[in-house]
């Protein structure tokens, strides 16, 4: 009969699975190296220049990256174009409606929904001043246009 | 080199690749074996090992040393081990029982064991052991580590590792037992 198998007795065996290959021990700290070393590398490039500045230098080089930032996201905050002005109102005033009205015919350009989605929301005084024609007479001037162009 | 002279030139851009070349000398083999009987494989103990050094190195700057330099590195070889295993039960869908019949294959197929019968059954009864008991005994067993050792690796308290081996201990018994039993 065998003897029932007991921990204490069995013989211990340090490593019990095969070993691994001959040389394995020799390689590895290169290999980890070669592992770590590229970012160890970039670490150093990205920040060695700047670890080197005195840790005044460091700070203040800090307050002006601070500082460039919010001055650029103020200038970048402030609306491109300038809104019409009354000057710009007067000036269109004073272009005769046969002028303006020959300029709009020989140039090609077409009123996009882009172009419409793109201006400021609808000023009715500023078209009162020069848009001056009777419900009928609107009419009248979109029923003479072609059908088979669209505008908008 | 002595843990304290490592973390010194490690400190020191001049001298860190130095003290990391040799604390990898030092600890490559305990931390290997530790690694490789928990995965059995050694290509995966290999990519593990390589891993925890890598740690090690992004890491080493904010060591505390609070707890010693070698139980510090056994615990991310240990953290390292159980979601290696709990990663690969995610992504193979495996139960547990998948997961040690695999590592059991591993096991039946090492040269190492070839012709030892006896320790084969002992190796396939540690296999059938949850990931941290498996843990608990490696450590005890083979590693000789204490149980305060243990305690700080684990986070677990020292009465619950002393029970936790002693389980271990009775259940690889009854398995190696049983398995006798029937041959």
């Amino acid at each position: 009969m065998n003897t029932p198998f007991r921990l204490d007795d069995h013989t211990r065996r340090p490593q019990p699975l095969a070993p691994p290959p001959a040389d394995y021990f020799a390689t590895l700290p290169r290999q980890i190296m070669a592992r770590v070393q590229p970012e160890a590398a970039r670490e150093a490039a990205l920040l060695g220049w700047l670890s080197a500045l005195p840790l005044p230098l460091r700070t203040a080089l800090a307050s002006v990256v601070v500082l460039g930032g919010f001055a650029t996201s103020f200038f970048l905050s402030q609306p491109a174009v300038a809104p019409a002005t009354a000057v710009s109102v007067a000036a269109l005033e004073a272009v005769p409606r046969t002028e303006m009205v020959q300029y709009l015919l020989a140039t090609d350009s077409r009123v996009s929904l882009t172009d419409l989605a793109e201006l400021p929301a609808a000023d009715h005084t500023l078209t009162d001043s020069f848009l001056q024609a009777s419900p009928d007479e609107l009419q009248d001037a979109l029923d003479a246009q072609p059908t088979d162009e669209t505008y908008l | 080199m002595e843990d304290q002279e490592i973390l010194v030139k490690f400190a020191d851009p001049a001298t860190r690749n130095v003290a990391f070349n040799q604390l990898v000398r030092k600890y490559q083999s305990k931390l290997y074996w530790h690694v490789r009987k928990m995965v059995i494989d050694h290509d995966d103990a290999d990519d593990l090992t390589q891993d925890v050094f890598v740690k090690v190195w992004n890491h080493l700057g904010n060591f505390r040393q609070d707890a010693s330099l070698y139980t510090w590195l056994y615990r991310i070889a240990t953290n390292e081990c159980l979601n290696f295993l709990s990663s690969k039960r995610r992504k193979f869908f495996l139960p547990l029982h998948d997961v040690a019949a695999e590592l059991t294959q591993k096991v039946e197929a090492d040269p190492g064991l070839a012709g030892d019968e006896i320790e084969l059954r002992l190796q396939k009864a540690i296999l059938r052991l949850p990931d941290k008991q498996r843990l608990v005994f490696n450590m005890k067993y083979y590693d000789e580590i204490t149980y305060e050792q243990m305690a700080d690796i684990t986070g677990t308290s020292v009465g619950a590792l002393k029970a936790s081996y002693h389980h271990a201990v009775k259940k690889i018994e009854q398995y190696v037992n049983e398995e006798s039993r029937h041959d």
